[in-house]
């Protein structure tokens, strides 16, 4: 019965449900999207850089300078392997200085990479569209990556030359001629405009590293939520050195995806207060309009609970209603465009500046529509507590004569 | 045999600045088997008498004895159980409910009773061929005409087979045709399965058929008469 009499006023049934449905897919579309760009950002950072774990000589973090490195990192990288949720390591050299053309410099930060291990750490060789090159395939000397952002600032190509200049390890200034072979674009222009790789062995020797050290020793897990546990592993096995998650290699990133999820809490519950105002208003006319009707049912014998249970029951099932098609709609807008993406590169430029990609993808995990259905839940059954105690306090023999 | 009995019974409303007594000292009985009509004037405390026999109502003070049980006593859940088991009640404006159909209406009741479907079924075919509307059974109440609405009123009112029948003005937006019509089928069913019926009135088509007549005036009972008819 309860049922039916929510569609004895189609129209006034079907505009409620359509505002939770409308409510309900703006936040969860508005959430997906902004959850979509966050989780863009956090793996693009990790993949193209970060990766999962990072060990560094403890006072390189603080100094960048080039003599505070690790020594014996092979043995390190053999310990660390035999982890069996270690997917992949790779180490890197790193320097800091400046990368000129005839017209301009810029300064850099050079990573020098292994590039058989770094393709198993990180993807940025994925980051090099074909026209614009490749990702260390040649065997000869003095090769540069650089990104689109820094080739257009110093206005080289594929096949340009490049000179880097540097301090080595004893403190000279040193430098070389690198020639570009390929242009990347991961779509973080800040982290774009500041890297730039070259070959391991190539920096080493112009660094005059010793044998066998680096500064740097990216790992890649199988999961990347396994990285808490791993990094005390790593610890207790390379105590000397400084061994960290991705999440204190870059705070903002553990940041931005720790507020994402306190973002759709709150989101979603302005838009289920707001249309809780908007069912309750509508019960109370309904308890109105059928004053007559509910007092008779009384007093023909249908108890406070039963009457108690049937406008709860009205009442919620306008907001679950509304909350499943609106979820419904939600699920397709989020697997459709996670899928095509929404492209934004045209009205939001500076976008990309901030490490986010202009192409969003909107992400929504079960544990999201979850936490919204309950909301959901909970809003029919406290925007039906007045409606019902409103219908309850009606005395069966006024309600039948007004 | 008695099936209801009122002593002393008074109903005073003190909403107002002036005290109203509804009802002032009624002492009444029905037996099994009456078609009484409650008359008078507007405000004469018909309906609050009606509404305190069938338990809408509590009284100010006095007893309501139906089936040898004070009902004033009850607490309003057992009220509603009392009311249920025991009353049947027909109302002025039908009161059907709109979205369900001529049957589930006429088997309310016995749904809130949790009767079995195939008594449900039995009963309601009975009496819908009883008060003459077989074939409206799947017919929601907004597609009956207004006599039709009140007999599956009367259906709902008398299927859980109770003890009697309040009545409250239920020719009073009927026509002629079918206020005979209903009053026709409620003669009947009192004369042939003995069940009580008690009216609260001023039509005088209803008084007409009554057996018994009581006047009431400012809440006291004036004259009572019996088989006029």
């Amino acid at each position: 019965m309860a049922w039916r009499n929510i569609w004895r006023n189609k129209l006034r049934s079907s505009v409620v449900i359509m505002a939770v449905t409308i409510g309900l897919f703006g936040g969860l579309a508005a959430t997906g999207i902004m959850k979509g760009m966050v989780v863009d950002m956090v793996k693009n950072t990790l993949e193209t850089q970060v990766s999962n774990i990072q060990i560094h000589n403890k006072d390189f973090m603080a100094n960048k300078e080039v003599n505070f490195l690790m020594k014996n990192t092979s043995e390190i990288i053999s310990k660390i392997k035999t982890d069996p949720v270690v997917a992949a390591v790779s180490e890197r050299t790193k320097s800091f200085g400046m990368a000129s053309t005839a017209s301009k410099g810029i300064g850099v930060i050079i990573n020098g990479v292994e590039p058989e291990n770094e393709k198993k750490v990180t993807q940025l060789f994925n980051k090099i569209e074909e026209e614009n090159g490749t990702y260390f395939t040649s065997d000869k000397k003095n090769r540069i990556i650089i990104s689109e952002n820094l080739a257009k600032k110093l206005n080289v190509k594929l096949k340009s030359k490049i000179v880097i200049t540097f301090q080595d390890y004893e403190g000279n200034l040193t430098g070389a001629s690198f020639k570009v072979e390929g242009i990347y674009n991961t779509h973080n222009s800040m982290f774009d405009e500041q890297n730039v790789f070259v070959k391991k062995t190539d920096l080493d020797r112009l660094l005059n590293m010793p044998e066998n050290t680096s500064h740097e020793i990216a790992v890649l897990l199988n999961d990347f939520q396994d990285t808490p546990e791993t990094v005390e592993r790593i610890k207790k096995a390379v105590p000397n050195y400084l061994v960290e998650g991705w999440y204190d290699i870059d705070p903002y990133l553990k940041l931005t995806s720790s507020l994402i999820t306190y973002m759709l809490f709150i989101f979603m519950s302005i838009i289920m207060l707001a249309l809780g105002f908007a069912i309750v208003n509508t019960m109370l006319m309904v308890i109105l309009e059928r004053t007559k009707e509910l007092g008779m049912i009384m007093a023909i014998g249908m108890n406070r609970f039963k009457v108690f249970k049937m406008i709860m029951f009205e009442t919620s099932m306008l907001a679950v209603v509304g909350g499943i098609v609106g979820i419904v709609v939600s699920i397709l807008f989020t697997w459709h465009f996670g899928n095509v993406g929404i492209d934004i590169s045209e009205v939001a430029q500076g976008f990309e500046s901030l490490g986010y990609s202009s192409v969003m993808h909107p992400v929504l995990e079960l544990i999201d529509y979850i936490e919204v259905i309950i909301m959901v839940i909970i809003t029919g059954i406290i925007a039906s507590i007045f409606p019902t105690i409103r219908a309850l306090k009606m005395k069966p023999a006024e309600a039948v004569r007004d | 045999m008695k099936v209801i009995e009122t002593k002393e019974l008074f109903k005073t409303y003190t909403e107002t600045e002036v005290e109203v007594k509804a009802v002032n000292g009624i002492s009444l009985s029905f037996t099994e088997g009456e078609f009484a009509a409650i008359v008078g004037p507007s405000g004469c405390g018909k309906t609050t008498l009606l509404n305190l026999l069938g338990g809408l109502d509590k009284p100010t003070s006095g007893s309501i004895i139906i089936d040898g049980k004070d009902i004033s006593s009850l607490s309003s859940r057992q009220m509603i159980d009392f009311r249920m088991n025991n009353i049947g009640f027909v109302f002025q404006a039908y009161n059907l409910i709109p979205v369900l159909t001529a049957k589930e209406n006429a088997e309310f009741i016995m749904n809130l009773q949790k009767k079995p479907k195939a008594e449900r079924e039995a009963r309601i075919s009975e009496l819908f061929k009883a008060i003459g509307i077989e074939g409206k059974e799947n017919i929601r109440p907004s597609r009956l005409s207004g006599g039709q609405q009140q007999r599956v009123a009367v259906a709902r009112a008398l299927a859980s087979k109770p003890k009697f029948i309040l009545a409250d003005e239920p020719t009073a937006n009927l026509d002629s045709k079918a206020t005979t019509e209903l009053l026709d089928i409620m003669r009947k069913l009192n004369e042939e399965e003995n069940i009580t019926f008690i009216f609260a009135t001023h039509d005088q088509r209803v008084i007409d058929r009554a057996k018994r007549i009581i006047n009431l005036d400012d809440g006291i009972v004036v004259k009572d008469e019996t088989e006029v008819v």
